[in-house]
C-alpha cells in the first residue's frame, strides 16, 4: 500500500541526505526545544496516550453494547442514554467505542512500529558490519518482502494465523522492518567508513563497541525523524486490512475499522465515519509535528535563517 | 564502472526474483484450503474434491509442482489459471495494460505538481504557506484511502453527477471518455501519491539546504531562489528521483483499495483474487511481475541519481 | 410464459400451474390495490400463508400493470468475481455465475414464482406412478447460438455431467437418486431413479443443471436468451439479444454483467447511475437506497438461512444444554429489527422459514429470547465461555453474533468471536471447528432444503446431527401425495430439527438487490440474489 512506498522513499532520502550532510563530523549535540506547534502537537499526543490508559473507564457505554435498533443516529440523548457523537451503523455509542479503539489503534500500531525499529535496526546494522554473505542473504528475502504489496503480506500472515492482536502486532512489524533495515543498513555503511570509525578501528576497539558508541548515535536522529510516518503507516495498514475484512477481533473497537464499517453512513449525514477518521488523523498529524519540530530545530536551522 | 553495476543489480534482481518465488510458494501453501476447495466452497464434498484436485494436478508432491512452474516461467510459460482455466497471460495481458495506463497517467499529473509544490514549500520554510503545505499534506496522509475515495465519489459523482462513480471501460470510447471514466480513480491516487511527494521533496531540498556547501553560498550572498535552484536541488535530485520510483512501484503493485473501490480492473485487485482462490500460477506470475518493476524502477533511480551527482559519478 | 400442461399428480409446494392461474386471473379481474381478502382467497385455496399470497398478488399486479418495453440495455455489477469466474455450469458457485447461466443456457425446468418449476427446454415432463421415472419432452426447434439443433443427446450429456467418479460437479450429491439418464427418442430424455422423488423438476431448475451443448464444458455457447459477446473472468461480460429465442425473447438488445466487490462502492455505483442493477445490497445501505429518487431496493422474502452450527460430535455441541442456551439466547426480533433493517423474517432454528409457504410450520412457537433460560441451560452445561468462528459468509451475520454476545456478556457467559476470512472458510472451518456460523441459500422446496443440511449422513450434515426419524420423514414426504399429510411430516421435521439439532438459526435474511428507478419486470423468485437470477429474460426499462 501507500505506507510501503513512502516508507521506501523516506528511508532513501534519509540515506542520501545524511552522506551529505552531517556524517563527517562527530554527533553534533541536539537539544530538544519546541515551537507552539510542538507544544500544542505533544498535548494532544498525551491526550490519546491518556485515553488509551482510562477510555474504557470513563466512556459511557461498553464498547460492544448496541442500545436501540436505529442505526446511525445523531447525538441525542433519548431512552436509551446519552450519546455525544451519535451511534453506528449498529447503534453502538460512537463516542465508547472511539475511547475504546484508542487503546488498540494507537497500542497496535505503537507496538508494531516499536518492534519493526528493533528488528530493522539490529538487522540493518548487523548486515552493514558483517556484509558478505549475511548481508547478501538478509537483504534478498528484505527486498523481497519490499517488492510485494503489504495488504497482500498481510492477507496471507492473518489468512493463515488469524488475526489476534499479537499476530497484527507481529505482521506489520515484519512488514515494516523491511523499510527501516533499508535506512539502518544504509546509514550503517556509511558510518563504518567515516574517518572516527576508522579511528577507533585501529584503536583495537571491539564491534560491539563500534556499533554502541559511534553507530547507534549517528544513526538515531534519521531513524527517529522516520518514525512518525512508519506509525502512520501501519495504523493505515491495520485499517486498509480492515477493507478486506481482517483487522481487529469483534467486538473490540479500532478507529480504521470504525471509519471502514460506517462509510454507508456518510450519505445521510452520519458523523459515525467521521468521528473515527478525525481520531486517526489527529494522532498521526501529531506524532509526524513533533518529528518535524524536533527535527527542523536540529537540522534545517540554517534554512530558517534565510527566510 | 555504470555497466558493472547494472549487470550487478540484474544479477541481484534475479536472486529477488527467486526469493519472491519461494516466500510466495510456501506462503500460499501454509494458507487454508486449496484451490479445489475455493472453486467447489460450501457445496465440495470429498468425491468432488478428489476429482478437481486430480484434474488440477494438485495431488502431485510440492516439489512437482514447484518445479513444474520453474521450469514453465524459464521458458516464458506463465500457465494456466488454476482457479478458472483460462490462460495467466490473458488474465493478465489487459490487466497490465489498465495498471500501467493509470500509473503513467498519475505520474504525469502529479510528478510536476508534486515538485513545483515541494521546491515553494522549502523556499518558503516556516511561513504559513508552508504550513498550510505541511500540515494539509500530512493529513492527507494520515487518513485512510478508503475514505478519500468514497468522499470523492459521495460528492463528484453521486450527489453532483459530474463524474461516473466507477472506471468503467467499454474500450471504444473517445480519449475524453477515457479521461472520464479514469477521473475518481486519478483523482484519489493524485492526492495520495502527491501527498507523500511533496512531503519527501520538501524534506529532500531543506535537508540539502542545511549542508555546508549551501551555508557558504548564503553566506556568498547568491540569492536564494538561485540557491534552490542550481545547488539545493541539483544535490536533492537523487532522493527525489528515488521517490518517484518507489511511487511509480506502488501505483503498479499497491492500489488493490482503489481497484476495488473504483471496479478498475488492473494488475493488484488481480493478485488478490489469485490470494484468495489460492490461485498459485496466477500468485505467482503477478508476484514476479510486481517484483520485476521494483527491481527495475530501483535500478533506474539509482542509474538516474548517480549521473545527477557528479560526487557519486566518480567516487573516491 | 406460455402455459405448459401441469403434470397430473404432481405435488409441487406452494403454487401448482392452477394456482397461478388463479393468481393471474385475481389480479386481471380485480382492479385497484391487492385486499386482503383477496390475498385470504388465495391462501385458503392454495394452503400458501397469508403473507405469501399478500406477497404474490403485490407482485402479480406489478408486474402486470404495465407492458413491458422492447430495447435498451442494462449493466448489472453482482458482489463478487474473480479469475474463477466460470461459464461452465457444473461449477457455478457465485451469483455472477448463475446470472450469466441464466443469460445463456437454459435448463429443463425453471424456477418461477412461488418456487414452482415451469417447463423451460422441457416442453412437458412427467413422473411415472410412483415417482420413481421422469420423462422429460424437450421443445422442438430449440438452437444453440451456434446455430447447431438441441436434441436429447446434449440433454443427456448435460446431465450425466453430475453423475460418476470423475464428476466435480457441485450438485452431484443432490441428483444422486438419479442412477441414469436415457435417451428416450430424438427430443424425449428419461431419468431412471434409484429412489422416487417427485421434487425432480425442481432439481432440474438449479443453477448448475444447465443444458450445454455435447461435448463441451458450456463456453458460453447455449440456448439462452442472449448471445455472449465477450467474456473477461474478473472484469466483465457482455451479452447481446439472440434473435433465435425460442420463447419472445428477452426485452433488452443488451446486458453487460461485472462485479463491485465493495459494498459501499457498489451502492454508490447504483446511485451515481452507472449501474442498473446491483446483487447483495447490505442492511447498512437500505436507507441510502430507499431515500434515492433514482434507485429502488427489490427486497424478496425468502428463506436465505443466518446459521450457527454448534456439531453435535464434538464439544460443546454435544451438549444438548449448550446448544439450548446457543437458542435462547439469540434475541431473535431484535436481529431482524436491529441487523436486517427489518428485512428479514425471524427463524426457529430449523431452516424452513415462512417464504416456504406451506410447508412452514406455523404451529411450532417461535423461541423466544429468554436470557433467564438460557443462563440455566448453559450453566447446567458446565460451559462458562465457547468460541465461535465467524466469517461475512453473508450480510449481516457477523453483527447476529455480535448481538448475541453482548447479550451472552449480560448472563455472565463469555462467547467469544473469532472472526476469519470466508476465503478457504468453507474448507477449513465449517464443518471442522466445533461452532461456526453458515448460510444457505433459499432451495425450491422443503424437501431439499431439510434434505441437505439434516438427511442423516447428508454430505453437508453441518452440524453432524444424524437422526434416523429425520431420514425416514424425507421419505415420506417425497412420496406422500396427501398435502395435511404432508404438512404433518414436515412439521415433525422441523419440530425436530428445532429441538435437537445442533442448528441456532435466528432469522432470514430477504434477497436484497438495488434497482435503477426505470428496471422493470423481475420475477420475485427467492431462491437467489436478484430474483434467484431469473431477471435477464423478463426484465424491461420504463
Amino acid at each position: 500500500m501507500t505506507q510501503q512506498v513512502t516508507s521506501k522513499k523516506e528511508e532513501e532520502v534519509i540515506a542520501e541526505l545524511d552522506s551529505f550532510a552531517e556524517l563527517p563530523d562527530s554527533p553534533p549535540k541536539r537539544k530538544f526545544r519546541l515551537t507552539w506547534v510542538g507544544y500544542v502537537s505533544s498535548a494532544v499526543v498525551a491526550f490519546w496516550l491518556i485515553i488509551c490508559v482510562i477510555g474504557p473507564s470513563i466512556a459511557p457505554f461498553h464498547e460492544m453494547d448496541m442500545e436501540g435498533d436505529d442505526s446511525f443516529l445523531p447525538a441525542y440523548s433519548g431512552e436509551y442514554g446519552s450519546f455525544y457523537l451519535g451511534t453506528d451503523y449498529l447503534s453502538r455509542d460512537t463516542l465508547s467505542r472511539i475511547l475504546y479503539g484508542a487503546r488498540n489503534t494507537i497500542g497496535i500500531s505503537l507496538a508494531a512500529t516499536l518492534i519493526a525499529y528493533l528488528i530493522g535496526i539490529t538487522l540493518g546494522i548487523l548486515a552493514a558490519v558483517k556484509g558478505g554473505w549475511i548481508d547478501m542473504g538478509i537483504s534478498r528475502v528484505n527486498d523481497a518482502i519490499l517488492a510485494l504489496p503489504t495488504i497482500m503480506l498481510g492477507l496471507i500472515v492473518i489468512a493463515a494465523l488469524g488475526s489476534s492482536i499479537p499476530i497484527l502486532i507481529g505482521t506489520a512489524a515484519v512488514i515494516y522492518a523491511t523499510s527501516v533495515f533499508r535506512i539502518a543498513r544504509a546509514l550503517g555503511q556509511d558510518i563504518m567508513v567515516q574517518d572516527f570509525v576508522e579511528a577507533a578501528q585501529t584503536r583495537g576497539e571491539g564491534i560491539w563497541w563500534i556499533i554502541r558508541a559511534e553507530v547507534l548515535p549517528n544513526a538515531a536522529m534519521p531513524l527517529a525523524t522516520d518514525f512518525g510516518l512508519r506509525l502512520v503507516f501501519v495504523v493505515l495498514f491495520i485499517s486498509s486490512l480492515s477493507f478486506l475484512g481482517l483487522g481487529v477481533q469483534p467486538p473490540a473497537s479500532d478507529w480504521g475499522s470504525m471509519v471502514r464499517g460506517n462509510l454507508g453512513g456518510l450519505t445521510y449525514g452520519s458523523y459515525a465515519a467521521i468521528w473515527p477518521a478525525l481520531a486517526i488523523a489527529s494522532f498521526t498529524i501529531a506524532v509526524n509535528l513533533i518529528v518535524d519540530d524536533i527535527s527542523a530545530k536540529s537540522g534545517g536551522s540554517l534554512a530558517k535563517k534565510m527566510v | 564502472m555504470m555497466t558493472r553495476m547494472v549487470m550487478q543489480r540484474i544479477g541481484i534482481g534475479f536472486a529477488t526474483l527467486w526469493v519472491v518465488s519461494v516466500i510466495i510458494f510456501v506462503a500460499t501453501s501454509i494458507l487454508p484450503g486449496d484451490v479445489a476447495e475455493i472453486v467447489l466452497g460450501q457445496s465440495a464434498t470429498p468425491e468432488t474434491l478428489a476429482a478437481l484436485r486430480a484434474e488440477l494436478g494438485l495431488d502431485q508432491p510440492w516439489y512437482v509442482r514447484y518445479f513444474s512452474w520453474l521450469g514453465d516461467m524459464a521458458v516464458g510459460d506463465l500457465g494456466i489459471s488454476k482457479a478458472g482455466g483460462a490462460t495467466i497471460s490473458s488474465l493478465i495481458g489487459g490487466r497490465l495494460g489498465n495498471t500501467l495506463m493509470m500509473a503513467g497517467w498519475v505520474s504525469v499529473i502529479s510528478i510536476p505538481i508534486s515538485i513545483a509544490l515541494g521546491l515553494w514549500a522549502a523556499m518558503h520554510p516556516g511561513t504559513w504557506l508552508d504550513r498550510i503545505v505541511t500540515f494539509g499534506t500530512l493529513s492527507l496522509i494520515s487518513v485512510p484511502e478508503f475514505f478519500i475515495a468514497t468522499i470523492a465519489v459521495l460528492v463528484l459523482a453521486v450527489e453532483l453527477h459530474w463524474l461516473p462513480s466507477t472506471a468503467y471501460m467499454t474500450g471504444e470510447e473517445s480519449f475524453w471518455e477515457l479521461m472520464k471514466a479514469l477521473a475518481m480513480p486519478l483523482i484519489t491516487l493524485v492526492i495520495v501519491v502527491s501527498a507523500q511527494m511533496i512531503r519527501m521533496t520538501r524534506a529532500g531540498i531543506l535537508n540539502v539546504m542545511s549542508s555546508p556547501y549551501i551555508e557558504m553560498a548564503i553566506l556568498k550572498g547568491v540569492p536564494r531562489g538561485r540557491i534552490i535552484m542550481r545547488h539545493a536541488f541539483y544535490n536533492a535530485i537523487g532522493p527525489i528521483i528515488n521517490v518517484i520510483a518507489l511511487n511509480l512501484a506502488y501505483l503498479v503493485s499497491g492500489v488493490v483499495i482503489v481497484e476495488t473501490i473504483f471496479a478498475y480492473p488492473g494488475l493488484a485487485k488481480l493478485m488478490i483474487d489469485g490470494v484468495q482462490t489460492r490461485d498459485l500460477p496466477l500468485v505467482q506470475a503477478c508476484a514476479m511481475i510486481f517484483c520485476g518493476t521494483y527491481v527495475v524502477l530501483i535500478l533506474l533511480a539509482d542509474i538516474g541519481s548517480i549521473l545527477s551527482n557528479p560526487r557519486l559519478r566518480n567516487p573516491k | 410464459m406460455k402455459d405448459d400442461k401441469s403434470p397430473p399428480g404432481l405435488n409441487f409446494r406452494d403454487l401448482s400451474q392452477a394456482d397461478k392461474d388463479l393468481v393471474d386471473k385475481m389480479v386481471k379481474g380485480g382492479s385497484g390495490p391487492v385486499t386482503r381478502r383477496d390475498a385470504l382467497k388465495l391462501a385458503m385455496v392454495t394452503g400458501v400463508s397469508l403473507t405469501v399470497a399478500e406477497q404474490l398478488l403485490t407482485n402479480g399486479k406489478s408486474v402486470m400493470a404495465a407492458t413491458p418495453k422492447k430495447g435498451g440495455s442494462l449493466r448489472m455489477a453482482s458482489n463478487l468475481h474473480g479469475p474463477n469466474d466460470t461459464l461452465d455450469p457444473i461449477v457455478f458457485t457465485s451469483t455472477i455465475d448463475y446470472t450469466r447461466g441464466r443469460v445463456t443456457y437454459n435448463s429443463l425446468c425453471q424456477i418461477g414464482e412461488g418456487l414452482v418449476a415451469n417447463p423451460d427446454l422441457a416442453e412437458s415432463f412427467e413422473p411415472n406412478q410412483n415417482a420413481t421415472e421422469w420423462t422429460f419432452k424437450i421443445r422442438d426447434g430449440v438452437t444453440f447460438h451456434d446455430g447447431k439443433k438441441l436434441t436429447a443427446d446434449d440433454v443427456v450429456y448435460s446431465m450425466r455431467r453430475h453423475q460418476g467418479e470423475n464428476s466435480k460437479s457441485v450438485i452431484k450429491s443432490l441428483l444422486e437418486s438419479v442412477s441414469e439418464w436415457k435417451k428416450t427418442g430424438p427430443l424425449e430424455v428419461k431419468a431412471i431413479l434409484s429412489s422416487p422423488n417427485a421434487d425432480l423438476p425442481g432439481l432440474m431448475g438449479l443453477y448448475q443443471a444447465k443444458v450445454v451443448q455435447e461435448g463441451s464444458t458450456g463456453g458460453g455457447i447455449g440456448t439462452g436468451p442472449f448471445v455472449m459477446e465477450s467474456f473477461q473472468p474478473g472484469v466483465k461480460s457482455i451479452h447481446v439479444r439472440n434473435k433465435n429465442y425460442f420463447r419472445d425473447g428477452p426485452n433488452l438488445d443488451a446486458v453487460e454483467i461485472t462485479a463491485i466487490t465493495d459494498p459501499v462502492a457498489r451502492v454508490n455505483a447504483l446511485l451515481a447511475g452507472d449501474m442498473q442493477i446491483v446483487a447483495n445490497v447490505e442492511p447498512q445501505a437500505f436507507r441510502q437506497i430507499e431515500s434515492s429518487s433514482t434507485a429502488k431496493l427489490l427486497s424478496i422474502p425468502a428463506g436465505l438461512q443466518m446459521g450457527i452450527c454448534c456439531l453435535k460430535n464434538s464439544a460443546p455441541g454435544n451438549n444438548n444444554d449448550f446448544v439450548l442456551g446457543m437458542k435462547y439466547i439469540q434475541d431473535r426480533e431484535r436481529i431482524v429489527k436491529r441487523v436486517l433493517k427489518g428485512k428479514g423474517t425471524v427463524g426457529n432454528d430449523h431452516p424452513i422459514a415462512t417464504a416456504h409457504g406451506a410447508d412452514y410450520c406455523s404451529e411450532l412457537p417461535i423461541r423466544p429470547y429468554d436470557p433467564d433460560k438460557a443462563k440455566f441451560h448453559f450453566k447446567k452445561s458446565g460451559y462458562s465461555s465457547a468460541e465461535l468462528f465467524v466469517a461475512p459468509v453473508m450480510s449481516g451475520i457477523e453483527d447476529a453474533c455480535l448481538t448475541a454476545q453482548a447479550n451472552c456478556a449480560k448472563i455472565g457467559f463469555d462467547l467469544k468471536l473469532k472472526k476469519v476470512p470466508t476465503d478457504g472458510y468453507w474448507g477449513a472451518v465449517w464443518m471442522k471447528e466445533p461452532l461456526n456460523v453458515v448460510s444457505w441459500n433459499m432451495r425450491p422446496t422443503a424437501n431439499i432444503q431439510l434434505g441437505i443440511q439434516f438427511a442423516p449422513g447428508a454430505a453437508w450434515n453441518d452440524t453432524y446431527w444424524n437422526n434416523d426419524r429425520m431420514g425416514e420423514l424425507l421419505k415420506l414426504a417425497l412420496a406422500e401425495t396427501d398435502p395435511a399429510k404432508r404438512h404433518q411430516y414436515y412439521c415433525e421435521m422441523q419440530t425436530l430439527v428445532h429441538n435437537e439439532s445442533g442448528m441456532v438459526i435466528p432469522a432470514f435474511s430477504n434477497v436484497n438487490d438495488g434497482l435503477a428507478n426505470n428496471v422493470m419486470g423481475i420475477p420475485n423468485v427467492p431462491t437467489g440474489q436478484v430474483g434467484g437470477s431469473e431477471w435477464p429474460e423478463y426484465v424491461w426499462l420504463a
